[in-house]
């Protein structure tokens, strides 16, 4: 399913160089560098306010570094527009949940699909010929995407009407319809029950091992962190403090410090 | 008094059975017609969160443009095409220089950019054109002329044909649209980013890209809804005082609806001339300029987002 | 039916191949799969289960293995029952749900030899347990999502076993032979299913079914209620329990109507709509589950359609059952209920599914009245039948002009039933089990010198030849004062109440009777909205004093009712607790098919019971508690005990009888 064969599993897909991030006076990202490597789940942890969802945010496109850059998939960019950024093979979830919440789950995740749709304006309207079989072949996407999630029950219901569990799942069921290189989730589990999380845990696992997406994901909850990723990055303050496995840094001591209080 | 008010219009209605049907089918005339502008609000509503308050300008400026042409000599047809071209660049220019700049404002700062983008038309189309009212070419175009006589329910009734098709092509156009919108990528993506901008960004739409192609749908339907007008009346810049009356037809129908357009339009155009002919001579006539706003009204009052609009769906 | 040549029909391949030579292109099968419905004729589900059984040859099954079958209701499944079957082997279902450790004592105690099981969870199940299992040799799955990098030495999936039976046929013109040889060895003698009861007390029991005497209960209820090939069912019930494999396999490989198969539990009640099915099957709190949503929305819709409702129901409870049961009815009520059907029951009836039901049946514990008459007057025509496993189900059922909501009807054609001296109710019938599978002692104790099998039920026939279930026989005691105690009589009055889920009663050999409550979190939860309470937990709802009131009066209402019945007015509920957590399955506090286990739970709430009559106003409880995924953690509450208002009962002759 994914292409892009210039690149193997454990090359480096996306590197941060020396990126900085300012809002006038406030410091949001100060000298920070890291890499992430096909195939792997990167966790990005830290307390409050360490700069986790800018950091996402200027890899997505959202934010613009004033010094730094980011080289995705060998080419260099400083600066790059949310949907270019989608165009090569980014997705992202929100903290806070961005669906189109007048819509059901299945229009949401169809539109994740608009950058795979290519055929001729013209012919959809008729839904004739090629465009047909285009929409079928999506609409079948769409679905197994469904099935692999669990949310057949929930298809036809507007998202604005479910649980944030379930829109949380949504949101993830959108941006693998993008069928992404890279995926971005910012905080996943937040909100979540224990049932919730396990289940959320699994689908991010099975979405490694099916579709060997790189996965980089904000989270919280220190067992989830230990349990799904292979490699971790810790951020404090806008800078990194530690990068290594998550064994690494959980015996970290600026880590133990800074943020997980009593080692674990 | 109150026999007058509550009674004999009814009993006048029954009595003269082709007369109501000839008040009927003015008023369904009427209501298309309305229904077309409100269309115009619609679509960019909907994929853009903007009341687009020079909407009515468009329309009288598509028409004359497309007039413009044919005194120039362009054939008919070539006219409407050439139109097309204008509206689209209309479009586009829009949306680089007005709206571009003005994306993360407040809904308010971008009706107040098409307030002055009204003002700019109507310069725009008084300089180029000159300001005297002009015939509408709807025989180059090949509209039907004439009227159609019916001799039933003990009277008769008169239907003059260029309405008939005015309906027609009204109707055909609105279902277009409806399909589009539901079933085709760009009507999905056109649904997506009137609920998130944010979201949208994210999934790979260029919201810009979706802004221009929804400007130029509302820029047909300005031409089209030109041509109509245009047909049963003159070219002129009084026609986008018809622009006002489609206000409370999306109050009716709802802001963001298709079908809603098209509904609000009928009930209005239909009840205003039904309130005119048969209550109008009890208050010396003139309802129909006021009875549109007074449905309005009501609607407001119990059901603020229209028969079709969204609700706002929100978990608390 | 075709009579003359169905008589040599004693197996359910038989039938099968039967029904692939009368109505090759009917459908047999259909599936919800990525969101559409995928169909198999007879023709090709026969052609599948040949191929199948011809694969699973080929894997070393012999006649009188035993397969288990685990997973929710899927045609490969089904495909997977047929073909054993074919081959003379016998299949045994488990529960989908069941822990592994649940599952590891059916497959052990089986001996089975391969396993056909859904997806990745259950065969993670099996794998956790196969130190327990050393007598399989195969597991065979229909989903492949997830086991990709498992060893496949001993794993294969079903599709395959399907292409290499398929590949058989073709390569070798004897293996068609071969297999027309085993199913014409069949024979009515030969186990049919093993079906695992839940029991409710101690471990399950393995119930043997022969296919004669399977195949000859399901023509006569066939016959008894119509059905033919153009009925359609939605197949959501556990495939291990016998209601699944009689409603369902049996009565459709007689029948020839399809069986459908819902996308997954949850989609069940949307999937029931499109499939249209004309034959359901339901336990009572699915119907009342169906009612209880319909009241809440109606509490949201607008004035019009409330008064509507209302205004409607009220026809439907003057004229809907007799008009259902054929009785005359004035033109002018006719005529309005005409126009009810329109407005009202109509749309209920599409929202719920059960638009193009003609028959209901409902069974396993006692519908509240007010539930039966409300679907019969919309116009559902809801039965109930009574039966077990070791019946194969049916040992009564309900005419359709019969129908009463405190009898389960009279026997089910061809059954004989007697009641025994001590009431306990007896029965003898065409389906009735062979034994329970390595356990001859369990057997002879269930059956009396003369073939009639104890049901284990205490009941009594009414005047109009109906059967009253009292309760299980031996769970009708005594009081301390000698008067008769039959808990589930009033826990199934208590739980007539949408309020209460579940209700334990206890008793025995006490002063008076006191009860345990579930409440219902779907009616409770509603009620707090409504009212503005709020709650962080099912636990802190559970403790509300504005709940125990509101319980308190439901209580009251049961004691009243109860005082009116000479035989139950002594046994009046005292006092009663709200539980601080739903009574779980998982936690063996229920059976698999949601029915109380009494004993355990008097253990394990031991304190609770104890304060219950000791006069305590509250107890503390501490209890373990299983997860879904088997992880276990504790859970504790401080609950509050009430008194209940008890009715005055009129002063009544001694011996009350």
């Amino acid at each position: 399913m994914v292409q892009n064969s210039t690149i193997s599993p454990g090359d480096t897909l996306l590197k941060v160089d020396h990126v900085s991030l300012r809002f006038g006076g406030v410091k949001a990202i100060t000298d920070v560098s890291f890499d992430i490597r096909k195939g792997e789940i990167r966790a990005i942890i830290g307390p409050n306010g360490a700069g986790k969802t800018s950091m996402l945010n200027v890899i997505n496109g959202f934010y613009h570094p004033q010094d730094g850059t980011i080289t995705y998939k060998g080419a260099t960019r400083a600066k790059m527009k949310p949907y270019v950024a989608a165009s090569q093979g980014i997705a992202r979830t929100f903290q806070n949940v961005a669906l189109f919440k007048g819509m059901s789950t299945l229009d949401n995740i169809m539109v994740g699909r608009t950058l795979k749709m290519k055929s001729s304006f013209f012919w959809q309207i008729f839904r004739h010929g090629p465009a047909m079989t285009e929409e079928i072949a999506h609409r079948r996407m769409v679905e197994e995407i469904i099935d692999f999630l669990e949310i057949e029950h929930i298809r036809k219901v507007p998202v604005g009407k479910l649980p944030y569990g379930l829109q949380k799942r949504v949101e993830l069921g959108r941006a693998l319809a993008m069928e992404p290189e890279l995926l971005l989730l910012d905080e996943p589990m937040a909100g979540m029950n224990l049932e919730e999380k396990e289940d959320m845990c699994r689908f991010i696992l099975d979405v490694k091992e099916q579709y060997g997406t790189t996965i980089a994901l904000i989270e919280h909850d220190m067992g989830v962190v230990m349990d799904l990723s292979d490699r971790v990055v810790v951020l404090e303050y806008g800078r990194k403090i530690a990068d290594g496995t998550p064994d690494e840094v959980k015996a970290n001591q600026a880590v133990i410090d800074a943020y997980l209080g009593v080692a674990h | 008094m109150l026999y007058n008010v509550l009674i004999d219009p009814f009993v006048q209605m029954g009595a003269a059975p082709d007369l109501f049907v000839q008040t009927i089918w003015e008023g369904l005339v009427a209501g298309v017609l309305y229904a077309l502008i409100a269309l115009g609000f619609v679509l960019i509503f909907k994929a853009s969160g903007v009341f687009n308050f020079a909407q009515g300008m468009m329309v009288v400026f598509a028409a004359l443009t497309l007039v413009g042409l044919h005194e120039k000599g362009v054939p008919a047809w070539i006219a409407v095409l050439l139109t097309l071209g204008v509206m689209a660049i209309l479009a586009i220019a829009v949306e680089r220089i007005v709206l571009r700049p003005l994306v993360n404002q407040p809904d308010i700062i971008l009706f107040m950019a098409t307030f002055g983008l009204t003002f700019i038309i109507i310069g725009l189309g008084e300089f180029i054109f000159g300001g005297e009212p002009k015939q509408m070419i709807a025989t180059e175009l090949g509209l039907p002329q004439g009227t159609m006589r019916f001799d039933i329910l003990g009277g008769k009734v008169i239907i003059q044909k260029i309405d008939v098709a005015a309906a027609v092509i009204a109707s055909l156009m609105i279902a277009a649209l409806a399909l589009f919108f539901q079933y085709t990528r760009i009507g999905r993506a056109l649904r997506a980013v009137a609920d998130s901008h944010k979201a949208a960004l994210s999934v790979g739409i260029s919201l810009n890209q979706i802004w221009a192609i929804v400007w130029f749908a509302a820029g047909i339907v300005a031409l089209i809804t030109g041509i109509m007008w245009g047909a049963r009346s003159d070219v002129s810049f009084a026609l986008q005082v018809i622009a006002l009356k489609a206000l409370p037809v999306l109050i009716l129908g709802g802001f963001t609806s298709i079908p809603g357009a098209i509904v609000g339009g009928l009930i209005i155009g239909i009840g205003e001339k039904l309130a005119e002919f048969y209550w109008g001579p009890l208050v010396g006539g003139g309802i129909e300029n006021w009875v549109a706003y007074v449905i309005a009204l009501v609607f407001l009052m119990v059901r603020p987002q229209g028969l079709f609009g969204d609700k706002i769906i929100e978990r608390i | 039916m075709e009579q003359d040549a169905s008589a040599a029909l004693d197996t359910f391949p038989k039938w099968l191949a039967h029904q692939a030579h009368a109505r090759p292109s009917r459908p047999g099968m259909r599936h919800k799969d990525l969101g559409i419905w995928t169909e198999w004729s007879w023709a090709e589900v026969a052609q599948n289960v040949r191929a199948y059984a011809l694969g699973l040859m080929a894997h070393g099954l012999q006649r009188g293995d035993r397969i288990a079958i685990i997973g929710n209701n899927r045609p490969k499944l089904y495909w997977s029952m047929m073909a054993a079957q074919s081959v003379g082997a016998i299949p045994v279902p488990v529960y989908a749900d069941s822990v592994a450790d649940e599952m590891a004592y059916v497959l052990e105690h089986a001996e089975v030899k391969f396993a056909c099981v859904q997806d990745q969870e259950q065969v993670d199940k099996i794998l956790s347990v196969s130190d327990r299992l050393p007598n399989i040799a195969f597991v065979f799955y229909d989903e492949p999502r997830g086991l990709r990098a498992y060893d496949h030495s001993r794993l294969q999936a079903i599709e395959e076993v399907i292409a290499q039976g398929k590949g058989l046929m073709l390569a070798d013109p004897e293996a068609n032979r071969r297999l027309d040889a085993e199913i014409a060895r069949g024979t009515g003698e030969d186990i049919s299913v093993i079906l695992y009861t839940s029991g409710t007390t101690g471990r399950s029991k393995g119930v043997m079914l022969s296919a004669g005497r399977c195949i000859a209960a399901a023509r006569d209820t066939v016959a008894f209620d119509g059905l033919s090939d153009r009925d359609n069912v939605l197949a959501y019930l556990p495939l291990a329990w016998v209601g699944d494999h009689y409603l369902n396999y049996a009565q459709a490989l007689i029948a020839g109507f399809c069986i459908n198969c819902p996308e997954s539990p949850e989609t069940a009640v949307e999937d029931r709509r499109e499939v249209g099915n004309t034959y359901a099957f339901a336990p009572p709190r699915v119907f009342e589950g169906m009612l209880t949503r319909i009241m809440i929305r109606m509490e949201d819709a607008s004035w019009l359609k409330r008064k509507l409702f209302h205004y409607y129901m009220g026809v439907a409870k003057l004229w809907g059952e007799k008009i259902l049961d054929g009785k005359p009815v004035p033109v002018l009520a006719r005529l309005n209920y005409a126009i009810g059907e329109l407005l009202v029951y109509g749309p209920l009836k599409n929202v719920m599914g059960l638009t193009t039901v003609r028959v209901g049946y409902t069974a396993g514990e006692a519908i509240g009245p007010e539930l039966f008459s409300f679907f019969r007057s919309i116009g559902l025509n809801l039965k109930q039948l009574y039966g077990q496993t070791e019946a194969f189900l049916f040992v009564t059922c309900q005419k359709d002009d019969g129908v009463r909501a405190d009898c389960v009807g009279p026997a089910t054609p061809n059954v004989e039933i007697r009641i025994a001296e001590d009431g306990e109710v007896l029965y003898k019938s065409p389906g009735q089990f062979v034994g329970y599978y390595k356990d001859p002692e369990k057997t002879a104790e269930t059956m009396t010198p003369d073939g009639f099998v104890k049901t284990g039920d205490a009941g009594f026939f009414e005047k109009d030849g109906q059967l009253r279930i009292i309760d299980r026989a031996k769970d009708v005691g005594r009081l301390k004062s000698g008067a008769l105690f039959a808990p589930k009589y009033i826990e199934n009055k208590l739980k007539f109440f949408p309020n209460i889920r579940e209700v334990v009663a206890f008793g025995q050999g006490e002063e008076f009777v006191t009860v345990f409550l579930n409440i219902d979190l779907v009616a409770v939860g509603n009620w707090a909205e409504r009212n503005n309470v709020s709650y962080g937990s099912y636990q802190e709802l559970a403790g509300h004093p504005q709940v125990y009131d509101i319980l308190a009066g439901h209580v009251a209402e049961v004691n009243r009712q109860l005082a009116e019945e000479p035989m139950m007015a002594r046994a009046q509920v005292h006092r009663f607790l709200i539980l601080h957590k739903e009574l779980d399955a998982d936690d063996g506090e229920l059976t698999r098919t949601q029915k109380v286990r009494r004993g355990f739970i008097a253990d394990r709430y031991a304190s609770l019971v104890k304060a219950l009559y000791d006069g305590s106003t509250e107890a503390d409880i501490s209890t373990e508690v299983t997860f879904e995924d088997g992880r276990k953690g504790v859970i504790s509450a401080r609950v509050k005990v009430m008194d209940a208002t008890v009715a005055p009962v009129a002063a009544m002759p001694q011996a009350a009888e």
